[in-house]
């Protein structure tokens, strides 16, 4: 497949989008501009992603709001579909298709020239069988999975849409449609990703929305964003010879805001001024005479980025 | 490669048909239509004084009253229905295909199926009554018209209401059949009176309420079936696609 980057403004672009139902608001003054590259969704369950998804790709209107695909409005133009290639996160397939009915059937109603051809290859792309003779209501999750994804990458899409889209897959093929997606950006598509599972956001790539409580919570480059919470307690632990001591030392400097001692011998600290600890911490062991033979961040990983971000949404 | 690439409106056609003529409703449905010949066979073998006239009434009591809106009701309600139900829609919207295609496509498919479970066991229902020619190809006309509407109406139905089947019988049931039957301007708002129109039209025997005449009893379901078809269209591009 090769890559088209039809115009030079954003690929997906929503100017203050909010959605509501009644009085229930799921989504609040949304915006953001996306191009190529693979941008990966994290929010929980029901905080949002769907909706905004289902937005993007004009599946329910905006109650409020400005949503383009490649200039395009996917609600009113039709012409918009031939851009965008979704994999909703229903289960939901044609039960009495094969899959390479299934797929030949989304190349047909995009009026490509080769349907059976372009079906087959996006078939092998996900590794599924296209002479299986059995229907997809005979599928598992993860083979489910997969021709969803098929049938979305078909038509060489500019931006592919992928609501939750490694549900029920095994680890080897995540990895596989982790690194097809990162190709699929790199060749230029814009490719989004939505997740609630923090260690595979991690892994699409460093960019990310986060949606919390139908708020855009934080954009952008997932380290720098950690790098706006400076201010927030993180912790680590040190595995020290001398726990008790070295843990009055912090406290008394003022480096660390709480010190505990794991029945493992290791010492967990907390603190407010992460840089600062860092910088003062070898200092500080050889002084009172502690060897540190470990440091280890406890909150680096996506998950306390997460939750910070939803308690503060 | 075919010379030819495959029209996206036959597949979109072929695939809501697939989903729609299910084994079990097309059993049920089926039956239905068979218990429906079987009471034409019934009145025919009890010898009725006049032939024609129990055919009609047959025709009005069993088909265009009871088979030809509830066929077409389940298997047009269907159409969108069970698409929106099992989320199945979105790879059939998300296309860039006009949403007219989409409608006429559904409304299609619901002809397809509903035609022939519901002319066939009719037709064959009021021969056996012993009713002439002229019934019975009075009956063909009149269901055919029905089917026409009924069918473009209930597709509009099952797009807009998760409930199609409970508005479409309430429908067929409070609106057909108690309110319309109270009078000649409430007649003409519902389909019942053109099929019936057309029946006695065809046969010369009188029904009550039956007072247009066969091209106004003919056009007007078509152009219920445009209207709705239209409006179909319509709401596709506004819908929530789940």
């Amino acid at each position: 497949m090769t890559a088209t980057v039809p115009g030079a403004g954003p690929s997906v672009s929503l100017e203050r989008v909010s959605k509501w139902f009644g009085d229930i608001v799921a989504v609040s003054e949304v915006s953001f501009a996306l191009g190529p590259g693979v941008t990966a969704l994290l929010g929980p369950n029901g905080a949002g992603k769907s909706t905004v998804l289902r937005i993007m790709c004009g599946l329910t209107p905006a109650s409020q709001g400005h949503v383009a695909i490649l200039g395009e409005n996917p609600r009113t133009q039709v012409s918009a579909a031939r851009q965008i290639g979704l994999v909703p996160q229903q289960e939901g397939l044609f039960e009495r298709h094969t899959a390479l009915a299934f797929v030949r059937l989304a190349a047909v109603l995009h009026r490509l020239e080769d349907p059976e051809g372009a079906a087959r290859r996006a078939l092998a792309i996900v590794e599924l069988d296209a002479d299986a003779s059995q229907p997809v209501g005979t599928f598992s999750k993860g083979m489910r999975q997969r021709v969803k994804v098929a049938q979305a990458l078909v038509h060489d899409p500019h931006v592919l849409v992928l609501d939750e889209p490694l549900n029920g897959l095994d680890p080897r093929q995540r990895l596989h449609l982790i690194e097809l997606f990162g190709r699929l950006g790199a060749e230029g598509r814009c490719v989004i990703v939505s997740s609630h599972v923090l260690d595979e956001v991690e892994r699409f790539g460093s960019r990310i929305l986060v949606i919390a409580h139908g708020r855009l919570a934080a954009e952008g480059d997932f380290r720098a964003i950690r790098n706006l919470m400076d201010d927030r307690p993180r912790q680590f632990r040190l595995r020290t010879d001398k726990p008790h001591d070295l843990g009055a030392h912090l406290f008394g400097w003022g480096l660390a805001s709480r010190v505990g001692v794991d029945p493992d011998g290791s010492l967990l600290v907390e603190t407010t001024n992460a840089p600062r600890l860092r910088i003062s911490l070898a200092p500080l062991a050889r002084d009172c005479g502690a060897t540190i033979t470990e440091v280890e961040p406890l909150d680096e990983d996506l998950e306390s980025v997460f939750r910070y971000l939803v308690g503060r949404g | 490669m075919s010379a030819f690439p495959p029209s996206p409106f036959v597949a979109l056609y072929r695939t809501i048909l697939g989903a729609v003529a299910t084994r079990s409703r097309i059993a049920a449905l089926g039956a239905l239509g068979a218990g429906a010949s079987l009471v034409g066979l019934a009145i025919g073998l009890s010898d009725p004084f006049r032939p024609d006239r129990a055919g009609v009434l047959y025709v009005n009591g069993v088909g265009l009253s009871v088979l030809v809106p509830v066929v077409a009701l389940v298997f047009a309600a269907a159409t969108f229905g069970d698409l929106s139900e099992d989320a199945t829609l979105v790879y059939l919207w998300l296309r860039p295909l006009p949403r007219w295609h989409l409608a006429l496509a559904a409304y299609g498919a619901a002809l397809t199926v509903t035609l022939p479970l519901t002319v066939v066991p009719l037709c064959l229902g009021v021969a056996l009554t012993g009713a002439g020619l002229a019934v019975v190809a009075g009956t063909a006309a009149a269901v055919t018209a029905g089917v026409v509407a009924y069918a473009a109406l209930f597709c509009a139905l099952g797009l807009r209401f998760q409930r199609a089947l409970a508005w479409g019988l309430a429908y067929i049931l409070i609106w057909e059949g108690f309110v319309a039957q109270a009078g000649r301007g409430a007649s003409r708002l519902a389909i019942r009176a053109y099929t019936r129109s057309i029946l006695t039209e065809a046969s010369g025997i009188r029904l009550r309420l039956a007072n247009v005449s066969i091209l106004t009893g003919m056009v007007v379901p078509a152009v219920v079936a445009l209207v709705a078809i239209a409006y179909t269209s319509y709401r596709l591009r506004r819908h929530d696609v789940p």
